[in-house]
């Protein structure tokens, strides 16, 4: 039986060592990321019968465990995701937050000083001071487009670098995942005991997974991880790995998007939509639902500005007594081929009403029997035969140059590079056209009442060949005319009836007052009408005027917002991104406080098990001089 | 409830940034003397300013406007009265004209006077304002209005009348084409003026007489033309004083509304800045507290 006392007390000083360790294993790890504290399960060895009962032999240590809650951790997991993609949402949008932060920096107030600059040039339509400011700040007006745009640019950059690194992390977190399942597959096998270490750095690197990307777990039978992303496919099946690359858009090459490279090399495309969660899912929702959305908005101004202004511009009369011409230049559609396609087929596309665009992007794509247009910002779609080319669709004309093979796509982007490639197109302040091409006047010695209006080019442009051909509007008597003059068709016998519209060439006047028989009225060329600003005025009418939007806004209102759609966006994000942090903490709170290390509590543990220890001691030093006892019996 | 020694720094550190971030957020408000710093603190009121904005900075610019064609409307106004006291001048010349004791040497040294009138009306009808334009040649602003022909002064100018923006919906003519002015209302001063010449340069007095009536006729109704012109343009510059009145009380209120959207209430802010200041104070030493309890300083 003395033996047996110090095999009993052996046991429990093993024990007390186990404990002393693991403890001193705990306070080490308490602030190592992913650690989950270790408990060593002790328990009562094995009794021998000795025919009066059993004797206990003392204890045994049957395993070492880590304390971890599954259900925490995926919810952890899952936390972790969704803060993530929202986060990185939120860091994102905040930039284009700050870039419109300023309102003396923003497109306004260039805007502004534009249209003053076109109010200075009416008040003083010859003074050259005036139209040169007019110059000066559709530049600045320009450059500030130019600026916002490539700021836009940059940050979309900056989106391509980013999610080709986090495309990298994804891999890198995959492989070491498989190595683990292996690791882990075989010390399981070899001990039957858990590796506990190696199990809470699997959960560690599924956890830093899920930073990238939601990723899902499912546990095999053997313990190893089988993970899965996006819609279903798997990166991780037990020591196996599938690579994410990134590549460029097959219908935009500028932009970096995901795919999935399958075993044979071939690489599949992850929609957008199938990139949830993580870094990598809030980058693809940041770029789909705000950048790419926030550059069209931009865009949309600037084309809508310039065309409007251009139409306008051509159809006054510069100070050299020409046509106007284009005051801006701008931008045409984007057209991209997939790269995929097989056919030859080129598409154009052309702006014919500004006012009408939208701020979406659109795939055009072709069946082999019809074309189907789609609106990409609802999905609205349009489905028209080759015969009903070209075919203009929100404002946007497409044509298609021969029929596409069946399946071919093509990417329509008509506002994407409407503000980095608004320019000015004149530099000569005379160029600017600030009067009307036409005058109207009543002949000298005419003796009826009849008052003739100025006179106003029609809309829209171009304006009419014959515009500035001289027309004579001659009163055969008080309430008839005749009208001579080239493109008029000399029409006669007219009826009069005062105050009402007269048109012909292209331009619109009214008479009114009661002419008499004799009188006479000519509409012709404002040949040195240099100080005329009736289209100057037309022109500054413009800045409040509901030009976009299919007449709902103005371009300070389109501008205003796409301002207030940011706003909006980022506040949202920084609440729904604020509370996502808090369901993170909560649930990282939840799963700590059973897995994490409390340091006092080891600090009790310590003390338990050493004075466990010396217990132990205690009872083989007992057992020895029981022994000793029986020694000295035989001396 | 067991708590982690790692949630216990994490969780502080977490709090502490928090009231970090409250507080420089305030600061910068101050600072800045700005409650909105990004659109994204307030998209409504954000996207407002810069609408309110535009009608504030267009405002500013119909008043300049104003300022504009107050000085054309002045410089018109200033040459029709040199034209008013020419005519009277001129009138009364006429009629020391009908005084029978005159011989044709007299009669011709005052036809001499009137020649010299004849070339300062000429000149008023040419005047050029401020920048250099013609005044009274509608649109053709670079063009002499008036010019002496053998058959008499023509007009060359157009009946275009050059319009400002005075103010949203109000275009103001702020030119009258000289045709109406000086050949207008039936007469024409020019004419008018070149027979008187003739008739007091022919000797004798055959149709002086007449001559005179119709002078005197026509210089009345040249007088009353030039005040009819004189009269609205009066009314003009009248109007664009009340427009300025009515341009200053919507300036104030565009500034007023500016104020409501983005200023800042400082009170306010201060005593935000000095809550959190506390709180952030309270968050670091209760922190500094906690987390330095610890059973191992008692082993």
């Amino acid at each position: 039986m003395a033996t047996s006392i110090l095999s009993i007390g052996q046991s429990a000083l093993a024990a007390a060592q186990a404990g002393l360790s693991t403890t001193g294993h705990n306070i080490a790890n308490a602030s190592t990321p992913g650690y989950s504290r270790q408990v060593v399960i002790q328990g009562a060895a094995q009794p021998q019968n000795f025919g009066f009962g059993f004797m206990g032999q003392g204890t045994q240590i049957s395993t070492v465990q880590r304390v971890y809650n599954e259900y925490l951790g995926v919810q952890v997991q899952s936390a972790q995701a969704s803060q993530s993609g929202l986060d990185t949402y939120y860091t994102q949008i905040k930039q284009i937050d700050n870039m419109l932060a300023d309102p003396t920096a923003g497109l306004s107030p260039s805007l502004q000083d534009f249209f003053s600059g076109i109010q200075a040039m009416a008040s003083n339509p010859s003074n050259v001071p005036a139209r040169q400011t007019v110059l000066s700040s559709a530049d600045t007006l320009a450059g500030r487009f130019q600026s916002l745009a490539g700021q836009l640019n940059e940050i979309s950059q900056g989106v391509n670098s980013q999610i080709q690194s986090s495309v990298s992390s994804i891999n890198s977190y995959a492989q070491q995942i498989a190595q683990l399942n292996d690791s882990i597959g075989k010390a399981q096998r070899a001990t039957g005991q858990p590796p506990n270490d190696l199990l809470d750095q699997r959960d560690q690197l599924v956890l830093d997974l899920n930073k990238e990307i939601k990723a899902t777990v499912v546990k095999q039978g053997d313990g190893s991880y089988n993970v899965f992303i996006g819609n279903g496919q798997s990166l991780v099946v037990g020591t196996t790995t599938s690579k994410l690359v990134s590549v460029a858009s097959a219908t935009d090459l500028s932009k970096i998007v995901v795919a999935y490279q399958s075993s044979s090399g071939s690489t599949i495309p992850l929609s957008e939509s199938s990139l949830v969660g993580g870094q990598l899912g809030g980058l693809a929702e940041f770029r789909s639902k705000t950048l790419e959305p926030a550059q069209n908005a931009l865009g949309r101004v600037a084309i809508g500005l310039a065309s409007t202004v251009n139409a306008q511009h051509s159809l006054g009369q510069d100070l050299n007594g020409n046509l106007g011409g284009a005051l801006f230049t701008l931008a045409s559609p984007v057209v991209n081929a997939n790269t995929g396609n097989t056919g030859s087929a080129t598409v154009t596309a052309s702006i014919s009403d500004a006012g009408a665009l939208t701020t979406s992007d659109y795939r055009l794509q072709y069946d082999g029997s019809n074309y189907t247009l789609t609106r990409l910002s609802d999905n609205t779609a349009t489905t028209f035969a080759p015969a009903a080319l070209p075919q203009t669709v929100d404002g946007v004309t497409i044509n298609v140059s021969t029929a596409p093979a069946a399946g071919d796509s093509f990417l329509i982007r008509p506002t994407v590079n409407g503000a980095s490639g608004i320019g000015v197109a004149i530099s000569d302040p005379a160029l600017l056209a600030a009067a009307a091409p036409i005058r109207a006047t009543p002949t000298s010695g005419n003796t009826g009442t009849g008052t003739i209006g100025p006179g106003s080019v029609n809309t829209p442009p171009p304006p009419n060949a014959n515009l500035q051909q001289p027309v004579t509007i001659t009163f055969t008597s008080a309430t008839t005319y005749n009208v001579t003059g080239t493109g008029t068709g000399n029409p006669t016998g007219l009826t009069y009836t005062p105050g009402a519209t007269i048109s012909y060439n292209g331009w619109s006047t009214a008479i009114s007052g009661t002419p008499a028989a004799g009188d006479s009225f000519t509409v012709a060329s404002n040949a040195g009408g240099v100080g005329d600003s009736r289209n100057a005025l037309l022109l500054g009418d413009l800045q409040t005027s509901n030009t976009l939007g299919n007449g709902t806004t103005s371009y300070q209102g389109a501008y205003s917002q796409f301002v207030s759609e940011i706003g909006n966006k980022t506040r949202e994000l920084q609440v729904t991104s604020s509370a996502a942090s808090n369901l993170l903490s909560q649930a990282t709170l939840s799963a700590q406080n059973e897995s994490g290390v409390n340091l006092d509590e080891e600090a009790a543990n310590l003390l338990r098990y050493q004075q466990a220890y010396q217990a132990a001691g205690k009872v083989m030093q007992i057992a020895s001089q029981l022994f000793d006892v029986l020694l000295s019996i035989g001396q | 409830m067991r708590i982690s020694t790692q949630t216990l720094f994490d969780n502080g550190a977490a709090r502490i940034a928090d009231a970090q971030a409250a507080l420089y957020k305030t600061q910068q408000q101050v600072a800045a003397d700005r409650r909105i710093l990004t659109p994204s603190d307030d998209p409504v009121a954000a996207a407002r300013a810069l609408e309110v904005t535009q009608s504030q900075s267009l405002n500013t610019q119909y008043g300049t406007n104003r300022g504009y064609a107050k000085d054309s409307l002045a410089a018109v106004d200033g040459t029709l009265s040199s034209v008013t006291d020419l005519l009277q001048e001129v009138k009364t010349t006429a009629i020391s004209a009908g005084n029978p004791t005159l011989n044709d040497s007299e009669r011709a040294s005052i036809a001499t006077a009137l020649q010299s009138s004849l070339g300062l009306l000429m000149g008023l009808a040419n005047a050029r304002d401020g920048q250099g334009n013609y005044m009274f040649s509608g649109f053709q602003t670079s063009t002499p209005p008036f010019v002496q022909t053998a058959s008499g002064v023509q007009y060359q100018g157009d009946q275009g009348q050059r319009l400002v923006q005075v103010d949203a919906t109000r275009q103001m003519a702020v030119s009258s084409p000289g045709q109406g002015v000086f050949q207008g209302g039936g007469q024409d001063m020019f004419k008018t003026l070149n027979d008187l010449i003739t008739q007091l340069n022919t000797p004798g007095t055959t149709g002086l007489s007449t001559t005179l009536t119709t002078a005197n006729s026509d210089l009345q109704a040249a007088l009353d033309n030039v005040s009819t012109v004189r009269a609205s343009v009066g009314t003009r510059m009248q109007e664009l004083t009340s427009l300025d009145n009515a341009g200053t009380n919507k300036n104030l209120q565009y500034s007023q509304t500016l104020s409501n959207l983005q200023d800042l209430d400082y009170t306010q802010a201060l005593t935000d800045l000095s809550r959190q200041q506390t709180t952030l104070e309270a968050a670091q030493k209760s922190f500094a507290q906690t987390s330095s309890l610890s059973l191992f300083k008692f082993l």
